[in-house]
């Protein structure tokens, strides 16, 4: 992995940088001793790991705004950065450039529950939104497995997806209000607190979601909160084969069935878990797959009977529903716990989230197989099926010479595979730096110039994230007098990184 | 602009679309970008040199039912799209709406790249989520002719920047799209609507409140004028039929009266004319207003912009959330600029949907926006449209 080469200049002004940022956020919020700012060194994804020059950690919006002005005179670079959450190295520091964290920025401003909706802090950790309100009966619907730690700034950089979006959406679609800093420290006001507030805008909140920290600070959200569903209940359906369980995921969403949640876990996965939640799954099975469904009591039993049935045609071999609360628990803990099971069997694995249609899953699945022995590495499989959402766990050594770069390349390779079938690098991990190098085979030249094109907009410094999500810099000053007709492959001759 | 001075460009490929627009960049001309026309009148009147007409891109790309996603070019017309959907027993969520009875042109011409390019969503957007929800991927032209793709056909997708959603609502001042990619889900087996006579506005923004406080799935909620003239408020109920049965239950333990109950063809037909803004039945020279504001602040909104004149005839949707009102043609200038305050006054945002030229030329349809974000708009206008062909003042007012 290869990051733009950080300024030695730059590097050697550490301390008298420490120095004014400490005037604007105080002593204590700048971490510059070698020993502190180490935990900051990787996000999620441990595989890569840099040194920021500084971690800042501001305290207000406003602290936000000098900070970023003062870099952007200076030409310092930013790195934003939550929880530290991301599986794709999108918070991943850089040498010469500073680490901005939402830690302290931490608080839900205001719950509006007659307009049902939140204001948030970007610091704020997701599952504390649904904490917020739960007293009203209400919830933050997005549930990334990260939202006992991850942020809601996180969330939007990264348009978090989760367990439950095949039915209530992802990020994006509950975002209704962005207070962001731009690199020049230039603060704009997109949307508001309410349903409609984004109306004859542009949607520039839109394009912010999901911009993975390259075009703004985020530094006030305000969300959309739902009424919790009464009940929810889950049937878990186990299948002698992959094919049949992924036939059965398409006959579900056919029969008219949008499911809260839709899981697919291979035998391999049922295996690891069934040693901790202490139970057997029956040795024909092949694949298992969660439904969840949620709604009003009645129209739930409803379902339960259609997805039953389409189980029961598409070839079960067994069919659980959960009655209780207790059970949808139950049967939820496997899924749960797949990934920290796949950890005991292996010393490290890597996992990565292409998105494919629906019915290219058995396609897919089978390439994964080859690869599997082309690489001569074992993988599990356990993903979201309902959307298509692939999370290949690639077991390898990090020990043994060798592995850690046959692990990349299978996980390369499937992510290959999902663009091949029609589908996309990421469903909700962001390309960050992991996916970088691989953009080029989803989108042209033409495709990424033209995002590029906006961070210009945005960014035309290019001091925010640098050298994540793009193979190559925007070089924005150049864009303006570039036309290169239809089809001829621009800048050839462009640095990558 | 008038049109019969102005060369009208069809194409029916998108290569024919980025030769023609690589042509006007070259020639220095501008481009009126329109589907088919019907909706000419939405936004503010643009003044270009030529006219292109996507409406001959009417192809459907690809059809995935299983997968609930649709890929067509921008020219399909939204009735083919929706009777297509219907056939599978699939619909749009976001029920656009064509206001083509505001101004005068053909509702079933309108097209699905009308419906994208102005971002409209019609009374479901309360449960269902409005236009950009739905967009997973687009392709189109920049305005420097060269074709590019955006997003993708999975609903879930976070490589790159999402230009689909910027795309989305720009009313082709960006570029010209040429084919959009579209979720789709299963429209609901039953459906019906209660119906109630009105209280007062506030009473009635305080019930909508509670209905939408209950996880009953409830996809509209309006309070409007019926043909006898007086209010009434109006409750759709969606899903299985048992489920329908059921939260009909729930919401008539909770209403102050007993509603009367319209059934499926009736409640759609009902829910349409809430869509196309039937009731507001605007005269001639009247101006027709959209304003989105907080439910909460709805009834006092009203009732003041009512005394000040500012409101003729008027009706609310989203559950209080957004008022959709006529204003009188007799001094549109002193009205429109006061009710645009008032709106201002409490965040509120009003769109002029139809007005006449000088109106639109002179206000802005749309509401306006803080200087340092209309001026990101331009620069983000201009990374696509470096020299502005496209639509020149659809969204923007000359200051």
């Amino acid at each position: 992995m290869q990051m733009p080469e950080p300024s030695q200049d730059i590097m050697n002004q550490r301390e008298a940088l420490a120095v004014a940022l400490r005037q604007i956020v105080g002593q204590e919020w700048v971490i510059s001793d070698e020993a502190e700012r180490r935990p900051y060194q990787c996000d999620g994804i441990t595989a890569y790991m840099a040194m920021p020059l500084l971690v800042v950690l501001p305290g207000s919006a406003a602290e936000v705004q000098q900070i970023l002005r003062f870099c952007h005179a200076k030409g310092i670079k930013v790195v934003p950065r939550g929880s530290g959450t991301s599986l794709s190295g999108g918070a991943l520091p850089l040498e010469d450039g500073i680490l901005l964290v939402t830690s302290r920025l931490c608080n839900v401003l205001e719950v509006d529950a007659a307009n049902r909706v939140a204001r948030l802090q970007p610091g704020v950790p997701n599952i504390k939104i649904s904490e917020a309100v739960q007293h009203l009966g209400l919830c933050y619907m997005p549930d990334p497995s990260s939202q006992l730690i991850s942020t809601i700034g996180g969330n939007v950089a990264e348009n978090a997806g989760g367990v439950h979006c095949l039915k209530y959406g992802v990020t994006a679609n509950h975002i209704l209000g962005l207070e962001a800093v731009l690199m020049t420290g230039e603060v704009i006001r997109l949307g508001g607190a309410y349903l409609g507030a984004a109306e004859g805008e542009m949607d520039l909140m839109g394009v912010l979601t999901g911009s993975e920290g390259l075009l703004a600070m985020v530094t006030e959200i305000a969300v959309r909160l739902e009424p919790v569903p009464e009940v929810a209940r889950v049937i878990s359906m186990s299948f002698a084969s992959v094919e049949q369980a992924c036939a059965c995921v398409g006959a579900i969403v056919g029969a008219g069935i949008i499911p809260a949640g839709l899981e697919f876990m291979d035998r391999k996965v049922l295996d690891a878990v069934s040693v901790l939640i202490r139970e057997t799954f029956d040795s024909n099975t092949a694949a298992l797959l969660l439904c969840e469904l949620d709604g009003t009591a009645v129209e739930v039993d409803a379902l339960v009977d259609v997805v039953s049935d389409v189980a029961r045609t598409q070839g079960a071999i067994e069919t659980k529903v959960s009655t209780t609360e207790e059970e949808r628990q139950r049967i939820w803990s496997s899924r749960k716990l797949a990934f920290s099971a796949i950890g005991k069997l292996c010393p490290d694995y890597y996992c990565t989230d292409g998105t494919i249609p629906r019915n290219k899953l058995p396609e897919v699945l089978n390439k994964m197989a080859d690869m599997s022995v082309k690489y001569g590495l074992d993988y599990a499989n356990c993903f979201h099926a309902g959307d298509g959402n692939l999370h290949p766990i690639i077991m390898y050594d990090a020990a043994k010479p060798g592995d850690l770069e046959k692990a990349e390349a299978f996980g390369a390779d499937v992510l290959i595979a999902c663009v091949d079938a029609g589908g996309v690098l990421s469903g909700e991990h962001g390309v960050g730096v992991e996916k970088r190098d691989l953009m080029t085979h989803q989108f042209t030249d033409i495709d990424l110039n033209q995002q590029q094109m906006v961070k210009c907009a945005f960014d035309p410094a290019e001091l925010l994230n640098p050298g994540k999500v793009f193979p190559t810099a925007c070089r924005c000053a150049e864009f303006g007098r570039m036309h290169v007709r239809n089809g001829v492959v621009r800048f050839p001759d462009i640095p990558r990184f | 602009m008038t049109q019969t001075e102005t060369a009208c460009l069809r194409p029916s490929t998108t290569q024919d679309v980025a030769d023609i627009i690589m042509d006007a960049a070259a020639a220095g001309h501008t481009l009126a970008v329109t589907g088919n026309g019907t909706r000419r009148g939405f936004g503010n009147p643009v003044a270009a040199s030529r006219e292109l007409t996507l409406g001959g891109l009417d192809q459907v790309v690809f059809y995935d039912p299983e997968d609930l996603v649709i890929r067509a070019g921008v020219g399909l017309t939204l009735d083919e799209l929706e009777s297509m959907l219907a056939q599978k027993g699939q619909y749009l969520p976001f029920e656009p709406p064509r206001y083509t009875g505001l101004y005068g042109t053909d509702g079933q011409r309108s097209t699905l790249g009308g419906a994208v390019a102005t971002a409209l969503s019609g009374p479901r957007r309360i449960l269902s989520g409005a236009v950009r929800d739905f967009v997973l991927g687009v392709e189109g032209v920049n305005g420097q002719g060269d074709v590019f793709k955006a997003g993708g056909r999975t609903m879930k997708n976070v490589t790159g920047y999402d230009l689909s959603k910027l795309v989305t609502g720009a009313c082709g001042t960006l570029a010209a799209l040429t084919t959009v990619t579209i979720k789709v889900l299963p429209a609901p087996r039953a459906e019906l609507t209660l119906v109630l006579p009105a209280s007062t506005l506030e009473e009635d923004r305080a019930l909508f409140e509670k209905i939408r406080a209950l996880p009953l799935g409830v996809g509209g909620l309006a309070r409007r004028v019926a043909v006898d003239g007086k209010c009434e408020v109006v409750i759709r109920v969606e899903g299985t039929v048992p489920g329908v049965a059921g939260n009909r239950q729930v919401l008539e333990a909770l209403l102050p009266t007993p509603p009367r109950v319209v059934e499926q063809e009736e409640s759609q037909a009902l829910w349409r004319d809430i869509r196309e803004l039937s009731c507001l039945a605007p005269k001639a020279d009247e101006l027709v207003w959209r304003v989105n504001l907080p439910a909460t602040a709805m009834p006092a909104f009203v009732d003041e912009a009512r005394k000040a004149g500012c409101i003729n005839r008027f009706f609310v949707d989203w559950a209080g959330g957004i008022v959709f009102s006529t204003m009188r043609g007799v001094q549109p200038e002193v009205d429109a600029l006061r009710y645009r305050k008032m709106a201002e006054k409490i965040g509120a945002r009003a769109m002029i949907l139809r007005a006449p030229d000088s109106i639109r030329s002179q206000f802005g349809a749309f509401p306006p926006v803080a200087a340092g974000v209309a001026a990101l708009e331009q620069r983000t206008r201009a990374a696509f449209d470096p020299a502005g062909i496209f639509n020149p003042g659809r969204m923007t007012v000359q200051a």
